[in-house]
């Protein structure tokens, strides 16, 4: 039985939409995927009943700062300052090295927490919301 | 990139301290596994440098991903008996200015711990107190 480790995932990411290009210094990577509920219980009925509504992803990559420019990681730490954003940027996030297992979508960078702590490195947590079809390559 | 150095980091710290040591006034030092015949009722210093622990970084396989590298650096000064700490902590201060928070060539040092004294020095027959700090390099693969 194979299990994996932190550290083989990574992420890709394009604000572009199309070829993606490998974050670097990436720490971590997290995604909640979430589906509504809609409540479709009979009047009279002794049980609740629920059926499956829209699907939609959030969540975070931790970054550590390395002062790099005129890339894809600069881009993706800076992105949320952008001020005209359709949510078209393409997000990977890898699970594994071999780059097949994976979680695609488009979307948008909703916020950037950048930090500095005394004897620590720098990290910067970027946030993140889908934007239409999360394919689950898995 | 590749894997760290380990003679690299070492030569960087070492170094470091014998240019300054080389300095007037000249105190002689030595290194881990250097033997040392030290002058009697004189001054001299000891440097060991160790590698600690070794951690994840960054996500990624043997290419593309980074790793922390950790060590200590432990600084035994000898000073001549029966005359007070003062000529000591000149070294110690000597020391500790040296290497406290500098970053040098990809080596972060921490502020260091000491001088502190030693209660049974070792070679006896000295005044000796001890520096120590850590330091962090990082293993770009």
């Amino acid at each position: 039985m194979a299990f994996f480790r932190g550290q083989q995932g990574s992420v890709k990411f394009d604000d572009g939409g199309s070829t993606t290009v490998a974050i670097a210094s990436t720490r971590s990577w997290s995604l909640t995927v979430e589906k509504e509920t809609l409540d479709t219980t009979a009047l009279g009925a002794t049980y609740r009943a629920n059926v499956g509504g829209l699907i939609s992803g959030s969540g975070t990559c931790e970054v550590f700062y390395t002062a790099t420019s005129s890339d894809e990681t600069n881009v993706f730490i800076e992105r949320v300052n952008t001020a005209t954003d359709q949510g078209g940027a393409l997000f990977e996030l890898f699970l594994d090295t071999s780059g097949t297992k994976k979680i695609s979508f488009t979307g948008t960078v909703t916020s950037s927490e950048y930090s500095a702590t005394v004897g620590e490195i720098e990290v910067i947590t970027v946030s993140f919301v889908t934007n239409g079809t999360i394919t689950l390559d898995i | 990139m590749a894997a760290v150095n380990l003679n690299t980091i070492r030569s960087t710290i070492e170094g470091r301290l014998a240019t300054e040591l080389a300095l007037s006034p000249v105190i002689p030092v030595a290194f881990h596994n250097q033997p040392l015949t030290p002058t009697p009722n004189s001054s001299f210093v000891q440097c060991l440098v160790s590698f600690g622990n070794n951690n994840f970084l960054t996500m990624g396989g043997t290419t593309g991903s980074s790793n922390s590298v950790i060590g200590v650096i432990v600084m035994n000064v000898f000073t001549p008996k029966g005359v007070g700490p003062g000529a000591n902590l000149t070294i110690g201060k000597r020391i500790r200015d040296l290497y406290n928070r500098q970053v040098v060539s990809g080596v972060h040092f921490d502020p260091p711990t000491g001088p502190e004294v030693v209660a049974s020095p070792a070679p006896e027959g000295y005044f000796q107190t001890q520096v120590r700090l850590t330091f962090e390099t990082f293993e770009d693969l």
